[in-house]
C-alpha cells in the first residue's frame, strides 16, 4: 500500500509542477519517476518489490490503450476528410523514425538491449511495454526509452517543425503524435485543439504501425 | 426499445456510468487478449481490443457515452500508469555514458520521422474549414 501511495502523490505533485512551472521537464511521469526512484534508491528496495505491490496500478494499462480508441472515433469525421494527410504523413513519420532509430543504434554499435528497446520508442509507453514481450527487450528499458523519446520530442519538435516550415496545425500535431505519442499530445493540445486532435490520431496509427512492424520483424 | 436503452443509460449517476465504462474498456482488453491468445498473433491483446472497441462504436453496439467517461478518466492520468514501468530505469543506471549514445539515436530518429510526417501531412492536407484556408 505505501508503495500505491507514494506514485499517485507524487505524479499528483508532478501535475501542480507542471501547472506553476510551464516547461516540457516539468513532466508529471518524469516528475513522479525520479521521486519514486529516488525513494527506492535510498531505501534500497528491489523494482521487482515495487512492481508486485503496484500491481493494481498496471492493471489499469490495457483498459487505457483501448480507451484510445474514444478519441478517435471522435475525431472520426476530421479523419474521414483528412485521411490521405494523416495516414501518409504519420505512417511514413513514424516508419522513418523507427527507421533510423534501428539503423542508428546498428551504426553505433548499441548493445542488443539497446537496440531492441529503441525499436519500440516512437509508440506509446504501454504499447512498447506490450511489445517487449515480442521484441525480446528489457520491458523497463523500453517503456523508459518510449517515455524518453516522448518527453525529448515535446521538448525539441515543436521549435524544429517552425524551423523547417511546418506550420499547419493539423500537420504539426501529427508530426508531435507520430513520434512523441502521450507526452508529446499534452505538449501539441497546448497549440490548439486540432493540433492536439492529430497529434492523439498520430498516437494511434504510431502504435498500430510499430506493433504491425514489431509483428513483421518478430516472425522473421 | 432503443430510446428506452438510452434514457435508461442517461438516468445512470456519472459514477455508476464510469463503473460500467470501465467495465466495458476491461472486457475489450480481456477480448482482445483473448483473440490474440486464440489466433497466436503476435499483436498486444489490448491494441487488439482498441481496434475492436472502435468497430464496436462505429456499428453502434456500444454507444459512446457508456464508456466516454471512464475513457476520458483513464486517458487523463495516462502518464500516470506507466510510471511503475518506468521506475525500471534504476536497474539500468549501470548503463552509465550509454545514456548519452541511447539520447542521440533516440533525437535523430525523432528529428527524421517528426519532419518527414509534418513535411508530408502539410503537403497533402486538403484545404477547407479548419481555419487554414489554402
Amino acid at each position: 500500500m505505501p508503495w500505491i501511495a507514494l506514485t499517485l502523490i507524487a505524479f499528483a505533485l508532478g501535475v501542480v509542477l507542471q501547472l506553476r512551472v510551464r516547461s516540457p521537464l516539468a513532466n508529471p511521469t518524469l516528475v513522479a519517476t525520479l521521486i519514486v526512484a529516488g525513494v527506492l534508491l535510498v531505501g534500497g528496495i528491489p523494482h521487482a518489490r515495487y512492481l508486485e505491490e503496484v500491481r493494481p496500478l498496471t492493471a489499469l494499462l490495457a483498459p487505457a490503450i483501448v480507451a484510445l480508441a474514444v478519441p478517435m472515433y471522435r475525431l472520426r469525421a476530421l479523419l474521414a476528410r483528412q485521411w490521405r494527410s494523416l495516414v501518409i504523413g504519420g505512417l511514413s513519420g513514424t516508419l522513418v523514425g523507427v527507421g533510423a532509430d534501428v539503423l542508428f543504434s546498428r551504426v553505433l554499435g548499441l548493445s542488443g538491449e539497446a537496440q531492441r528497446s529503441l525499436l519500440t520508442a516512437p509508440a506509446t509507453s504501454p504499447v512498447a511495454l506490450q511489445l517487449a514481450q515480442f521484441t525480446g527487450a528489457p520491458p523497463a528499458l523500453a517503456a523508459t526509452l518510449a517515455v524518453l523519446s516522448g518527453l525529448v520530442g515535446a521538448l525539441i519538435l515543436p521549435g524544429f517543425l517552425t524551423l523547417i516550415g511546418v506550420k499547419h496545425p493539423l500537420a504539426r500535431g501529427l508530426a508531435i503524435g507520430a513520434v512523441a505519442h502521450g507526452v508529446g499530445t499534452a505538449r501539441a493540445r497546448e497549440e490548439g485543439e486540432l493540433t492536439g486532435a492529430a497529434s492523439s490520431i498520430g498516437m494511434g496509427l504510431a502504435a498500430l504501425l510499430v506493433t504491425v512492424v514489431v509483428a513483421g520483424v518478430s516472425r522473421g | 426499445m432503443t430510446a428506452t436503452e438510452a434514457s435508461l443509460t442517461a438516468r445512470l449517476s456519472a459514477p455508476v456510468r464510469f463503473v460500467l465504462g470501465l467495465g466495458l474498456l476491461v472486457a475489450f482488453a480481456a477480448a482482445g487478449q483473448a483473440l490474440v491468445t486464440v489466433t497466436r498473433l503476435p499483436l498486444p491483446g489490448s491494441v487488439v481490443g482498441l481496434a475492436l472497441l472502435w468497430a464496436a462504436l462505429g456499428l453502434r453496439v456500444v454507444r459512446l457515452h457508456w464508456i466516454a467517461g471512464a475513457a476520458d478518466g483513464l486517458l487523463g492520468i495516462l502518464g500516470l500508469l506507466f510510471v511503475p514501468a518506468t521506475v525500471g530505469f534504476i536497474g539500468f543506471l549501470s548503463a552509465g555514458a550509454n545514456w548519452g549514445l541511447w539520447l542521440l539515436v533516440m533525437t535523430a530518429g525523432l528529428l527524421l520521422g517528426g519532419g518527414v510526417a509534418g513535411v508530408l501531412a502539410s503537403r497533402l492536407v486538403r484545404p477547407g474549414q479548419d481555419g487554414a484556408q489554402a
